[in-house]
């Protein structure tokens, strides 16, 4: 082996590398050393380093609240994006060939569909006279009609509508490496549909849906036009905060370590997922059947 | 057969779309009996066992299990044990979780449940494995596993599609013999999905031979094998030579060599094809009776020799059983002789 075959990983991956360096780190290294800086609203970006930005975010209630309501968003809408997109997939995956084309094509609809357009529908629907409300109100909901609008429960609504189809789309990926085989097996052991859903086919997608909660939750904890839109001015998530900081304060520096905080934030909920959640829960979908075996594994 | 019937296929059909993969297929199994499905690839054998197993509707036709109606029961309920061709073990459970399965499934309790896995996969020989995921396993523990968990449940019928095909040889071998052994035991009713023809002719009390989604034959395994309903079941059990021949006064003429026909075919007059097979053929040195010719080729199976001999009606295959003799030699003239009783008539020439 001549020294060049050794070098030829590194030069094939160079050109991404390249990009990836171009593209991702260099401006988040940016933003990193632009947080450093202070500012002052007469003289602008201040020349000196510092950590004050982050002590005063630390310490600053707001901030906190709207950590925490980011988080609280990005969860609920995880939550719920599973409870709706795992079933979904398995429906669709369950129909004729030639409905199942035009099925996922309704389902990353939403996708299609510009954000601000889509928000806007929203705002449409559950406005106080909006179309939620008057039915409500119709069927004689008592308290109706209700403040939906720029809430967090419309901000879950707007996030869950355009996140359910990544949850669709990567069980599905799942699913078609599931072999089929295994239900008609599990179905000749007297299995009935639901069991065969639940022991069967659930743990064996299960990656597909760890991957899936967890593009649905980073996306939605990052997410900035649906809070901004459905949320309204008062209910501020982390990006909102960054936006404005960016665009109407002019202080960058703040604008950049709050964009580095959400970023730290989103990392470490992603690390205590992969490391804690997804193992855990593939194992204990893996053992269901504890009960049938000789007890002999320590 | 007299013995009553468990299993009645009665002029099952099955169409998908404008294709037909079973055009008409009726045959009964006795109780306790193990039978075999056999035919070429595509001629529905899976197609069949899917429907006795109900993942697929008939479109036409009846079967009937233990004198009720399967028609309307679903899958789950037909308590039937399958063993797919790809195992379909649950990958992500243990060998005892997987054996486990159709016993939680029918709410056996779970003392119960440890005893009756534990029984079963001693019954495969694979209780020290219990713990294994079936990535774990070769082939063969795995199709065992498989087995293990559909003879748990006490199916009162168990399918098998080409439950050994993966296996190689040897490992193949000794499942057959712990397959058969182990069926005897149990007495459970058995259909075996097959293409292989040894392997059908080893295992099972009767064969089913199938082609183009019809039965054209079903038999004990030695009297399909020595008197063919047809051609293909000929040339599909097994080996057999072409001799066409002209027949006239109980006597036929082939190739300059007259030979005696059997009493069967005594009264035939004019051409005639009959068939020998490889092992009814003995060979003899240059200037005795019988079809000359010339060893082309040879091949030492270890108990067998297996010649080619080029004659002038073609090449024949010969199988001689291996005594300790000296062989013929490749390129030496030989003759070809037989007894009569060895031949049969093909129905088609
Ligand atoms: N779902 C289907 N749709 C259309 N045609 C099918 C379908 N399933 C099977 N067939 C056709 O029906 C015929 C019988 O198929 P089947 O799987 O029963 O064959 P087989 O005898 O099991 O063959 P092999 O030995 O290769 O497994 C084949 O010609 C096949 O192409
Ligand atoms: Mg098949």
């Amino acid at each position: 082996m001549n020294g060049r075959s050794n070098l030829t990983p590194a030069l094939l991956a160079a050109p991404s590398l390249v990009v990836y360096a171009g593209a991702l780190l260099l401006p988040l290294g940016g933003v990193l050393l632009l947080s450093l800086h202070g500012f002052d609203f007469e003289k602008g970006i201040l020349p000196g380093w510092g950590l004050e930005n982050y002590r005063d975010l630390l310490t600053d209630s707001l901030f906190a609240e709207s950590l925490l309501r980011t988080l609280r968003i990005a969860l609920w809408t995880t939550a719920i994006c599973l409870l709706v997109g795992v079933p979904e997939a398995w429906i669709i995956y369950r129909m004729a060939p030639r409905w199942r084309g035009a099925m996922l094509l309704i389902v990353v609809g939403p996708l299609l569909v510009s954000v601000v357009v889509r928000n806007f529908g929203w705002m449409v629907l559950l406005g106080t006279t909006g179309l939620v409300n008057q039915v409500l109100t119709i069927l004689g909901v008592p308290g109706a009609p209700f403040r939906l609008m720029f809430t967090e429960l419309a901000v879950v609504i707007g996030l869950v509508h355009v996140m359910v189809p990544l949850v669709v789309l990567s069980v599905w990926a799942s699913l078609g490496r599931l072999d089929p085989v295994l239900e008609r097996a599990a179905f000749s052991l007297g299995a009935s549909r639901l069991t065969v859903f639940r022991r069967v086919v659930l743990p064996n997608v299960m990656p597909g849906i760890m991957a899936g909660a967890l593009m649905v939750f980073c996306l939605s904890a990052s997410a900035f036009a649906t809070p901004a839109m459905l949320g309204g001015k008062r209910l501020k998530v982390v990006s909102s905060m960054t936006y404005n900081e960016f665009l109407n304060t002019l202080n960058w520096p703040l604008g950049a370590a709050l964009a580095t905080l959400l970023m730290v934030a989103i990392l470490t909920a992603t690390l205590i997922w992969t490391r804690f959640v997804e193992t855990r829960a593939m194992r204990r979908l893996g053992e269901v059947a504890e009960g049938g075996k000789g007890g002999s594994r320590a | 057969m007299a013995a009553p019937h468990f299993l009645t296929l009665d002029r099952i059909g099955k169409d998908y779309g404008a294709f037909t993969a079973i055009r008409e297929v009726s045959f009964s199994v006795a109780p306790g009996e193990f039978l075999g499905l056999l035919g070429p690839s595509g001629c529905g054998k899976t197609t069949t066992l899917q429907m006795i197993a109900g993942f697929e509707a008939p479109s036409r036709g009846r079967i009937t299990m233990d004198g009720r109606d399967l028609t309307t029961v679903p899958a789950a309920k037909r308590g039937i044990g399958l063993v797919f061709q790809s195992y379909a073990l649950f990958p992500h459970m243990t060998a005892a979780e997987n054996v486990a399965f159709g016993l939680e499934m029918r709410r056996v309790s779970k003392a119960e449940r440890i005893k009756r896995v534990a029984e079963a996969l001693d019954l495969v020989h694979l209780a020290h494995l219990a713990d294994r995921f079936p990535r774990q396993m070769s082939g063969g523990q795995q199709q065992r596993v498989a087995l293990a968990r559909a003879l748990v449940i006490e199916p009162r019928l168990l399918l098998l599609d080409e439950p050994l095909s993966n296996l190689d040889a040897k490992l193949r071998e000794e499942m057959q013999v712990e397959l058969r052994e182990l069926q005897r035991r149990i007495g459970v009713t058995t259909i075996l999905v097959t293409h292989d023809q040894s392997e059908a002719m080893a295992l099972c009390d009767r064969v089913a031979i199938m082609q183009g989604g019809r039965i054209v034959q079903i038999d004990a395994p030695w009297r399909a094998y020595d008197v063919p309903a047809d051609d293909f079941v000929a040339d599909f059990l097994g080996r057999s030579n072409r001799l066409p021949a002209c027949a006239g006064g109980g006597q036929a003429e082939a190739g300059g060599h007259r030979f005696a026909l059997p009493p069967d075919l005594a009264d035939r007059q004019g051409d005639i094809l009959l068939t020998i097979r490889p092992e009814r053929l003995r060979i003899g040195n240059d200037g005795a009776a019988g079809l000359g010719g010339r060893v082309q080729s040879r091949l030492f199976l270890g108990g067998f020799w297996l010649y080619a001999v080029e004659t002038a009606l073609g090449s024949f295959a010969v199988m001689l059983q291996n005594t300790g003799s000296v062989p013929h030699d490749e390129g030496a003239p030989v003759t070809l002789d037989w007894d009569a009783h060895s031949l049969r008539r093909l129905e088609r020439a």
